[in-house]
């Protein structure tokens, strides 16, 4: 099956991860989607380290590769007017444009929503911003960190009661806005087929951080309390890492039919964890750290992938804490075939991660082409489908327009 | 004034229990799908987990949990049937021939145990649109493993990166899984849609939360392959730095600061009016300040503790340096964003009456015309009559029939209580 999104143009003039994100969740299933950068130092993800090979390289960065697969890449100066009537022009063409300036940066550039859709009335413009178009805040400067700090994320979620708040890695607010705004384009796109108008999204990565735990707003309204984080600490059944052979796992107390100190004690050979000072969770966590060392020397006598088989085939639910190169490297997502082996020209072939479902059995995620280098679809864009002739390109690319 | 829902006239059966499912589907719920969760006495732990008027169980429990409004039955509708039984079965596959959308998130096999699996039901509606929702899949060696959002945020790479700067692994969130494989099940269903729409043709989904979270941390994908490691780096960054959290005055108030310019830096001494300290030499540069960071931390840290998060964060903003108070759900409902954006929603859930008004996150996107809120919170098999009259096209009769041999049930069984919690 060719990509579900084939049909589709889409135009990303994304200057944060969550717009390019966005983008490429949409590239994966199928959408020609041609990535606009500035002209010169590109997406400033392309800076960002680490860099495949270790140096600094602007087509080497692991944050631009991995979140611009099947893109074609184009630069455009939109400071500068015949930049903007270039813009204008993919536009007339596209079904979506995604872009994560600050709220007014494209009213001010005269691209804003308004004007957009007067050359295209069915255009789903989607803009994700750190804190949404309006608002008191809507003006502040945002990244990730700022983002689950004023999302309640980071007092709440991950880190430790007795520790100062700590959050999640690799922009998981910006992950998640850009999900949230992938589930809106095609709601817009729905919503297109039956009506023909276009619509512009407002997608906060703010919200996302909000929205995204399910106890954070609600739980407040019902018991008076502000959820708070810590929730793992101490709890050595059901949160903690604990070290195996190879690694570290995770138990549960899930799948022991509600006996979980005695399957443990069986599977583990250990009767001490059947002591009546382990009885309940709740006395579990007061003696966790006795606790812990009656687990950890036992599990310390396991390889993850044995333990894994092994308290599956009893029904036991535990999380093996893996490492990214055991991710990579992993039997049970080889046979799922869900890397995506894509070749580029500076660093050479890389699996990329899929986008999460299969369908109709095989991997969902289009394999036309890894990131694209800065500029590398300039002529094939502006030649080949807008009809600027050749001429014309080197004299836009001497006036810094591309 | 609303537009009729985008997805008027899509109907989805939903197999659905704990968390990313549900979460997944209120999505097409919201958007104007029908979508009729199918539920069972004697799985009832997700109307169970609340959360209740001050932790309180009311009488009628199973109808008044928040997280039911938030998205277990958010704009859904409930059946309660059996679907083991014979009779069950034989309700559910007249209604999955007439509907669009099948979501399970058993564990692979049970669908086709109980003769629903897409190839079954694709036998009854061809132009049916199946998606099953698992930790690991439907194949491979893993498929039969149980799974909790925690567990899968270890096995997918994102505990192992998270931590504090030089800290143990630890797990990134106890529910983060859940959502992102909700907003992808979301997104799966609506390309799903959107695939038949043009070509006439249904679809299989196998939808993997691992997998999903392994797509959350591409770039470590990459760097695992080369040979580079990523450190734990907490609250800090690779490069960018003062990048962290600083204590507020005030019991566990504090700020976020992300620095990544010399202005900002230079704004930032302009506004702690000049210490000495922050003159050095070695704070002059990006690298020197990141190279330097604990220090940095530390010293920024001492005087941030003098100051109100919100004032100095307003004051760090006008300033033009990237600053955020770390809120909490308190905060977050009295903030003046929250208030100028609407974004917070007050419901009262007509079917739960007495729980009164309650505050509820709003949808993370907006579109104009389109109303996102919770409009309804379906209680228990409050659509059994309709669902199975319109839907299924049985009679009166055969309805009260299916009640009386408790095959449908808008009750508990007599005695129900908390089955385990996590």
């Amino acid at each position: 099956m060719s990509g579900i999104l084939s049909n589709l143009l889409v135009v990303e003039l994304a200057a944060a991860p969550s717009g390019a994100f966005c983008a490429k969740l949409l590239a994966d299933q199928g959408a020609d989607c041609i990535k606009i950068e500035p002209p010169g130092q590109g997406d400033l993800a392309r800076r960002e380290p680490p860099f495949i090979g270790g140096e600094p390289h602007p087509d080497r960065s692991t944050a631009f590769l991995a979140f611009n697969t099947n893109k074609r890449g184009v630069t455009l100066d939109l400071a500068q007017a015949a930049g903007r009537q270039l813009l204008v022009r993919l536009v007339k063409e596209a079904d979506v444009v995604i872009e994560s300036f600050p709220p007014g940066v494209m009213e001010r550039l005269a691209i804003g929503y308004e004007a957009l859709k007067q050359v295209n009335p069915r255009l789903v413009l989607v803009s994700i911003t750190y804190f949404g178009e309006d608002g008191p805040y809507s003006n502040y400067l945002g990244d990730d960190l700022i983002a689950q700090a004023l999302g309640g994320y980071l007092y709440a979620v991950t880190g430790s009661a007795d520790r100062p708040p700590m959050g999640t890695v690799l922009q998981q607010m910006e992950i998640t806005a850009a999900r949230n705004g992938a589930i809106a384009v095609m709601a817009a796109l729905l919503h297109r087929e039956t009506t023909g108008e276009g619509k512009h999204l407002d997608v906060s990565v703010m919200e996302a951080a909000i929205s995204t735990p399910s106890g954070l707003i609600h739980p407040y309204s019902f018991t008076g309390r502000s959820p708070r984080r810590g929730g793992g600490d101490r709890n050595v059944m059901d949160g903690m890492h604990l070290p195996t052979r190879d690694g570290e796992v995770t138990l549960t107390t899930a799948g022991t039919g509600g006996r979980p100190m005695e399957v443990w004690a069986e599977f583990l050979q250990e009767p001490r964890l059947l002591d009546p000072k382990f009885a309940s969770r709740q006395l579990r966590l007061e003696n966790w750290e006795e606790l812990r060392d009656l687990i950890a020397p036992k599990l310390a006598q396991w390889n993850n992938l044995d333990l894994m088989r092994e308290t599956m085939a009893r029904g036991l639910v535990i999380g093996l804490v893996q490492s990214p190169d055991q991710v990579v490297n992993s039997p049970h997502l080889a046979e799922r075939g869900y890397f995506v082996e894509l070749q580029h020209a500076e660093v050479g072939p890389l699996k990329y991660s899929g986008p999460g479902f299969l369908i109709d059995g095989a991997n969902a995620m289009s394999a036309l082409r890894a990131a694209p280098r800065l500029g590398e679809h300039n002529e094939e864009v502006y030649c080949g489908e807008l009809g600027i002739p050749l001429e014309d390109l080197g004299r836009l690319r001497g006036a810094g327009v591309i | 004034m609303s537009t009729p829902g985008i997805l008027a006239g899509i109907r989805v059966l939903t197999l659905e229990q704990v968390h990313s499912l549900p979460w997944g589907t209120s999505f097409l719920a919201d958007l104007g799908a029908q979508v009729i969760r199918i539920e069972s006495v004697d799985h009832l732990q997700d109307r169970e987990a609340g959360p209740f008027p001050n932790n309180q169980r009311g009488e009628e429990w199973w109808n008044e949990g928040g997280n039911l409004a938030y998205y277990g039955t958010r704009n859904k509708q409930s059946l309660c049937l059996e679907v083991t039984t014979p009779k069950g079965k034989e309700v559910f596959l007249r209604l999955a021939k007439n509907s669009d959308v099948v979501t399970d998130n058993f564990r692979p096999g049970t669908m086709q145990r109980l003769g629903f699996d897409h190839a079954s039901l694709a036998k009854i509606n061809p132009r049916i649109i199946t998606l099953s929702s698992t930790a690991y899949g439907h194949t491979g060696p893993w498929r039969r493993a149980g799974s909790r959002a925690r567990t899968v945020d270890a096995a997918c790479g994102m505990s192992f990166l998270t931590g504090y700067e030089g800290g143990p692994s630890q797990r990134a969130s106890n529910n983060y899984m859940d959502h992102s494989t909700g907003n992808n099940v979301a997104y799966a269903l609506l390309l799903a849609i959107y695939h038949r729409n043009r070509t006439g043709q249904g679809v299989r989904i196998d939808l993997a939360m691992q997998e999903t979270g392994i797509s959350c941390i591409g770039p470590a994908v990459l760097e695992a392959q080369r040979g580079i490691t990523r450190p734990r780096v907490g609250c800090g960054h690779l490069w960018k730095s003062p990048h962290n959290v600083y204590p507020c005055r005030g019991t566990d108030r504090w700020i976020a600061i992300s620095v990544w310019e010399d202005a900002q830096w230079t704004a930032l001494q302009d506004v702690m009016n000049d210490p000495a300290w922050a003159a050095d030499s070695r704070f002059q540069t990006t690298l020197g300040r990141w190279q330097h960071r604990r220090e940095l931390d530390n010293l920024l840290g001492t005087w941030t503790a003098t100051q109100d998060d919100r004032q100095l964060m307003r004051t760090l903003q006008e300033r033009g340096i990237c600053a955020g108070a770390i809120l909490t759900a308190q905060d977050l409902v009295a903030d003046p964003h929250m208030q100028g954006r609407h974004y917070m929603q007050e419901f009262e859930n007509q079917a739960a009456p007495h729980i009164g008004t309650r505050v509820y996150a709003g949808r993370p996107f907006r579109m104009p015309g389109v109303n996102l809120t919770i409009r309804h919170v379906a209680t228990l098999g409050q659509h059994n009559h309709e669902v199975l009259r319109d839907v299924a096209g049985l009679s009166n009769e055969e309805i009260e029939e299916l009640a009386r041999e408790g095959i449908i049930s808008s009750t508990p069984k007599l005695g129900e209580t908390a089955a385990e919690s996590e």
